[in-house]
């Protein structure tokens, strides 16, 4: 079986537990061969500027308000441990490549506003079919990073690792989503 | 290959189990509980239970990947994966990559060699067989006729349902006979509201998964050290609160109370050993996983029960003047009518509405829609049935990646429940067919000198005919509920393994022509040695199929301890 057809699998029965970008991440891995330095390379995967735009990025999309931002909570350092451990190659490739437009454009120099709409623009321009993409990987590593977190999760839900019960209730005005910790 | 052998002569049991798996674990209680000394052999390591649970109260921060797989994960665990993707529970699941096999077909084999085997880690649904399901072969003229009917394992699912602990409701159907239940877990706003319109307009019964979860422990449950389920669904990692069944939680511990229960880990079983002259197995050749050190036990009576293959393989493996082609495969029937139940298919849908509604707890079961199809009056041009698991749940903030947006109200957005959306995913019953089969490659070896597994088997027309109700039938009651977007879908590489529940290699019947073991699960040729897992199902069913393992053991070890006594093993 190919790497494709197993990860087909793995969305197909936990139908819905994983968003559709994550299975384009994991479809990935097919047309990726696994290279010995994607795995355990130790070192920066981005350089300091990269590094520096893409934690900019990430507080645009997580910003920090009333509860911590993107940056608050690590996303941009673990961004890189989930890209050099779980990625493959052409995403990687993709990624990179995003990141380095980014940088032509000299994104870090840029007003609050223009770096906003600069992003709107990528989110428009990207591939809506869910093949790897910078917006795609980028968004999807911030989202999980942060809502992963212990900054993020305390911060943003009602977390409740050992709940004791379950039972159907009626939601509360503002109800912030319940938190069990059972996803890894 | 060390090929000095240490024969244990002070190494002599009553009975030997192989597997310390769902079935063994039965094995082992059953046998130690009457009396006798047992010698329990497990390939993999030692899990211990609660201590070893490493990952069970670690929370999402403390993940290296956040639960993700890596690439040097998914690399070991290319079958596995499916149900290994998540950091946590990867180290219940077996490295593919370390234990190898062949695809002369498709096939995913699912294992896990530790203590507890798969009992660690499965689905915990838990439904009794009915009289139909063994039936069916003979009234159609389907492979052969089972050599028991449910009446006679009725006592035996009484017996283990009680100490195994299930959850359910309920229903007094013909379909899904029940069982003696704990309380059943509770459905969302949406489900019930399925259950009313799947009743009102399809006059199709839901109900709640019937699983193996405590939810009101009874006295010998809480002697046992387990507690009542505490929604963490984590189960995958262990379950500190012994609170689903599994080995480790319950039949090990009951036959370690005993004192006659002796276990040894890392102990390969290779083949058994025949004495010649008695025409019975003797002992059986292990060899250390780590060590490589090859020995011999002994004992009167061996029960395999190191899962379908596995236990089929040992009987393949054991050759000898009389059984030049594996032990007790007078009928060449060793490895065929390998089957499994077909899945990966279904409908989902997205739920409008419902916006108020909400749950507290992350509940480890579902939904279950028994079988209708060609039952009672309904007739299809396929033969047998299926039944669906499901259920209905809010998004959580992974579908952001999805939506356009970010910033201040995205981020916010996300901290709230989601639209819910519901799946709703069959699984079908496959015929046993003799050319679905595996057999041993001699000259493919593991890194213990042992031969590899090869599988050859594929769905039939049977199959792909079902497969087609099985995706209108789904999307027809989430239609009939009003719900949104329905997708029926179909994964077009869906094949055999994939469901786990794998058996008939060695199956059931009354004629020693064409069975390899008899109503008792004896070896017919062979008469002390015993396979009570999945080998022996003449056919398949359509529901999971871990309680009639159980089942089937207990009363195989009963009948064995009476042999025993009468002197006829
Ligand atoms: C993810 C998942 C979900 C599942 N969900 C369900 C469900 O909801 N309902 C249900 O009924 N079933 C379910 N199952 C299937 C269920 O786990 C199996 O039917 C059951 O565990 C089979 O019991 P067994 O004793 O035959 O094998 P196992 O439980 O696998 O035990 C076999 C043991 O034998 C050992 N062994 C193997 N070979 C040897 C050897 N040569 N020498 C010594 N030891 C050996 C293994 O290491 C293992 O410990 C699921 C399985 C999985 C993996
Ligand atoms: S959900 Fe219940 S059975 Fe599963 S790990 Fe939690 S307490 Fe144990």
């Amino acid at each position: 079986m190919t790497r494709r057809e197993a990860v087909t699998h793995v969305a197909w029965i936990l139908g819905g537990v994983f968003s559709a970008p994550t299975i384009q991440a994991m479809n990935r891995w097919q047309e990726m061969s696994l290279s010995p330095n994607a795995v355990h390379q130790t070192g920066a995967f981005l350089t300091e500027t990269q590094h520096e735009i893409m934690a900019r990025v990430a507080d645009l999309i997580i910003p920090r308000t009333d509860t911590p931002g993107a940056v608050d909570a690590g996303v941009p350092d673990f961004m890189e441990v989930m890209l050099r451990d779980c990625y493959k190659k052409p995403a990687q490739d993709a990624f990179l490549m995003g990141v380095d437009g980014l940088e032509k454009k000299g994104f870090l120099k840029l007003s609050p506003g223009e770096q906003t709409a600069t992003l709107r623009q990528i989110e428009a321009d990207a591939p809506k079919d869910g093949s790897p993409s910078f917006w795609l990987i980028t968004k999807e590593l911030t989202l999980l990073v942060y809502y992963t977190s212990e900054a993020g999760i305390k911060a943003s839900f009602d977390y409740q690792p050992i709940p004791g019960r379950f039972e159907a209730i009626k939601i509360k005005p503002g109800q912030k989503d319940f938190m069990y910790g059972n996803q890894a | 290959m060390n090929l000095n052998i240490k024969a244990d002569q002070g190494q002599t049991y009553d009975a030997i189990v192989v597997g310390s798996g769902m079935t063994g674990g039965w094995a082992a209680k059953e046998l130690t509980e009457k009396g006798l000394k047992v010698l329990m052999l497990e390939r993999g390591y030692e899990i211990k239970h609660v201590e070893d649970y490493k990952t069970a109260f670690k929370d999402p921060w403390e993940f290296e990947h956040r639960g993700k797989i890596s690439n040097v994960a998914a690399e070991e665990h290319y079958a596995t994966m499916y149900f290994s993707a998540k950091e946590g529970s990867q180290y219940m699941f077996t490295n593919d990559k370390e234990h190898p096999y062949v695809q002369k077909r498709p096939f995913n084999w699912i294992r896990a060699y530790h203590t507890g085997g798969k009992s660690l880690v499965w689905g915990k649904h838990t439904y009794r067989w009915n009289q139909e399901d063994f039936l069916a072969n003979a009234k159609q003229g389907i492979g052969i006729d089972w050599p028991i009917r449910y009446e006679d394992l009725v006592p035996w699912y009484s017996y283990v349902e009680k100490f195994v602990g299930i959850s359910g409701q309920a229903e007094k159907l013909a379909v899904l006979p029940d069982s003696h239940f704990q309380p059943g877990m509770a459905m969302t706003a949406p489900e019930i509201h399925l259950k009313n319109s799947v009743a009102q307009k399809l006059n199709r019964p839901i109900t709640i998964g019937r699983v193996a979860h405590l939810t009101n422990p009874q006295p010998w449950h809480t002697a046992l050290g387990r507690a009542s389920c505490q929604f963490r669904n984590r189960c995958t990692r262990g379950c500190p609160f012994g609170a689903y069944f599994s080995s480790l939680a319950a039949t090990l511990p009951a036959a370690r109370q005993t004192n006659r229960l002796t276990v040894v880990h890392n102990a390969i079983v290779q083949e058994i050993i025949l004495d010649d002259k008695a025409q019975k197995a003797k002992g059986v050749r292990v060899i250390d996983q780590n060590t490589m050190e090859v020995r011999e036990f002994y004992a009167k009576v061996i029960f395999l029960n190191a899962g379908t293959i596995g236990s089929t393989s040992i009987l393949m493996n054991s050759k000898s003047a009389r059984f030049p082609n594996g032990l007790g495969n007078d009928s060449d029937q060793l490895g065929r009518n390998l089957m499994d139940h077909h899945l990966a298919i279904g409908a989902r849908a997205d739920i409008d509405g419902f916006e108020n509604d909400y749950y507290f707890g992350a509940r480890p079961g579902s939904l279950y829609i028994p079988r209708f199809r060609n039952w009672g009056n309904d007739k299809r041009d396929y033969l047998r049935g299926f039944g669906y698991q499901g259920g209905a749940s809010r998004a959580d903030w992974s579908r952001g990646a999805a939506e356009t947006g970010f910033g201040a109200d995205f981020k916010k957005k996300m901290t709230q429940p989601g639209p819910w959306k519901i799946n709703l995913s069959g699984f079908g019953e496959v015929l046993p067919d003799p050319n679905n089969r595996f057999y041993l490659d001699n000259n493919q070896l593991d890194k213990w000198g042992q031969p590899q597994v090869v599988f050859d088997a594929d769905f039939g027309e049977n199959e792909r005919a079902m497969r087609k109700d099985i995706m209108n039938d789904g999307a027809e009651m989430l239609e009939a509920a009003g719900f949104k977007n329905v997708v029926a879908y179909d994964n077009p590489v869906a094949h055999m393994g994939l469901g786990i529940h794998e058996m008939g290699t060695a199956r059931m019947g009354k004629d020693p022509k064409t069975s390899v073991l008899n109503k008792f699960n004896q070896v017919h040729a062979c008469k002390n040695v015993f396979v009570t897992d999945g080998s022996g199902m003449t056919s398949a069913s359509n529901v999971n199929p871990s309680l009639t393992y159980m089942a089937l053991t207990a009363r195989a070890a009963d009948h064995a301890v009476a042999q025993l006594k009468a002197r006829n093993l």
